[in-house]
């Protein structure tokens, strides 16, 4: 079996509900479960806490750090949005105008970082952008378009297009064109040319909530998941939307990532990830779990004497508990509950991401290479 | 343990399994509230169907899902009278303590004899199997605890009776 593929596990706090990473990857921001965002940075051999942003006053639900500008952006339950900018030592806070009257759930940074998008509990998204006379970052909604809260968005690389999915089970593909900030006809496409809050597609696949939407490095395909333990792969989202539903086995994700146009690596609630790979005419399938679980091929051989012996003392000690319906088994893996987050890091030379990190409600980053991994590098 | 006893439980396992996929989830209708949806039920497209196991007409368990929390109810075998009167005092002696067991819900939904509530908080600080483990071997001692509360009132009425009538030989 090839060595495995968590490179580095950390355990920052008890619970982290997300996580961004500096642009030279030598810094981490992450919230742990609380209105704070800590950012630690690595020493030669450990972490150091270096900042504490604390200006939200509920749970922090989302953070992004943009690669080129330097600036974060945080988003709350308290229906407020931070953009944080390092002057010096400090990070200092700048306001966004959200005009949110329920909490903010996710936000991203636009490829070209000069926009961002939040999307809420009141059941719209906000595109923001930075107006220079005021200072400020103020903001654009789309309304009444999601029937239930926005659990997730995703920016399509030519920086319009942007995807959301739902509770409401559906995903929809917006268009984010602003006047002033978006110049028209850069591309050579048809995307410049919709309006603001234009709404692209609507793809009505999940019977239930869907989390988690990932564009691929090319905007070509589209992918989500759906808590009926489903991924759904989409083509050509903006002319004739073609869909894969695949079906797991294991219980829902949570969060998707693309790797490379072909390889997606999906995250949830069974704590590993897992692979999904398609093949050359495009269909999906999923792989493998990326963790190798312990399976611990030894105890299973002595565990039958082991559990006659445990029948005798336990009738006599604790009367039924070893005759019970069997106790579940922890997971023996990198994380131990639900990875709620996935971001990716290291580009390698034809552009696909070889590492990446994931956080979960356990309180542990885990650092992933692929590189590592015989059986998907191949 | 009875077979059908090991059936019940491990369905009742197998279905918390896949149902306790929690999320911290704010509020849609309040403002900067988080609440229970299962409780408040006030957005229909966050609660998932619930899931009714019965072994028998008298013992049933009921699962109800939604994104942030989840709730099972569960109706305890009550064969007579006796029991029923037990298993109503001893459930209520536990439901007044129900901030101890940190997931027991201080009223059972009308219908059950006793209710568990867990929330995206419990499953961020406590590890979900174990969660499960209580919930299965709750199910599974209260009814031996009934049957002993049972058999002990039994004994210790025929030794009432045997001091009393003692005085007529």
């Amino acid at each position: 079996m090839a060595a495995t593929a968590a490179v580095a596990i950390h355990q920052f706090a008890e619970c982290i509900t997300c996580h961004a990473w500096s642009p030279d990857l030598s810094m981490i921001a992450f919230c742990p479960n609380n209105n704070e965002v800590h950012i630690y940075k690595f020493f030669t051999d450990k972490w150091e806490k270096l900042h504490v942003l604390s200006k939200h006053d509920q749970i922090v639900s989302g953070i992004d750090w943009s690669k080129s500008s330097n600036k974060i952006v945080s988003v709350s339950h308290d229906r407020n949005s931070y953009v944080w900018t390092q002057e010096r030592a400090d990070w200092v806070p700048t306001l966004v105008i959200l005009k949110l009257n329920r909490a903010a759930l996710c936000v991203q940074w636009s490829p070209k970082e000069n926009k961002f998008a939040v999307g809420s509990g009141a059941k719209s998204v906000c595109i923001c952008y930075y107006e220079q006379e005021n200072n400020w970052w103020i903001s654009k909604v789309i309304r009444k378009r999601h029937e239930s809260s926005v659990t997730s968005l995703a920016w399509h690389p030519n920086n319009i297009y942007i995807a959301t999915t739902s509770t409401d089970g559906k995903c929809r593909v917006f268009s984010t064109f602003i006047k002033g900030v978006d110049t028209r006809g850069s591309q050579s496409s048809t995307s410049t040319d919709s309006k603001f809050g234009e709404q692209i597609a609507q793809l009505d696949l999940s019977s239930t909530w869907s989390f988690g939407v990932k564009w691929s490095p090319s905007g070509k395909t589209l992918a989500f998941a759906g808590h009926n333990s489903m991924i759904y792969f989409i083509d050509e989202v903006e002319t004739a939307p073609a869909a894969q539903n695949l079906a797991l086995r294991d219980l829902p994700l949570r969060d998707v990532l693309f790797v490379s146009e072909r390889t997606v690596i999906g995250v949830g609630f069974d704590c590993n990830p897992m692979i999904f790979v398609a093949d050359e005419t495009g269909l999906w399938s999923f792989v493998r779990f990326l963790d190798e679980r312990k399976a611990t091929p030894s105890t299973s051989k002595a565990s039958q004497l082991s559990e006659a012996l445990g029948k005798l003392y336990g009738q006599s000690k604790q009367g039924t508990s070893s005759d019970t319906v069997e106790p579940s088994k922890p997971r023996g893996g990198a994380h131990e509950n639900c990875i709620t987050c996935i971001v990716p890091l290291r580009k390698g030379s034809d552009g696909t991401t070889k590492r990446f990190s994931t956080s979960g409600l356990d309180g542990k980053i885990v650092v992933w290479d692929l590189e590592n991994d015989v059986s998907i590098a191949k | 343990m009875a077979n059908t006893l090991r059936l019940y439980l491990t369905c009742i396992r197998n279905t918390l399994e896949a149902a306790m996929c929690l999320q911290n989830f704010p509020c849609q209708e309040v403002e900067r509230h988080n609440k229970p949806e299962v409780e408040l039920k006030t957005s229909p497209e966050l609660l998932l169907n619930p899931v009714l196991i019965c072994r028998n007409e008298a013992e049933k368990c009921l699962i109800e899902t939604s994104i942030n929390s989840i709730r099972i109810s569960m109706k305890v075998k009550q064969a007579d009278e006796l029991e029923n009167i037990l298993a109503k005092k001893f459930l209520r002696f536990l439901s007044m303590r129900a901030e101890a067991f940190q997931v027991l819900r201080r009223k059972p939904v009308q219908g059950y004899d006793i209710s568990f509530l867990i929330t995206n908080y419990h499953c961020e600080d406590m590890h979900k199997h174990k969660l499960i483990d209580f919930i299965v071997q709750f199910m599974e001692d209260i009814d031996k605890e009934i049957s002993e509360l049972k058999m002990s009132v039994n004994t210790r009425g025929r030794l009432v009776a045997t001091e009393f009538l003692k005085q007529f030989i």
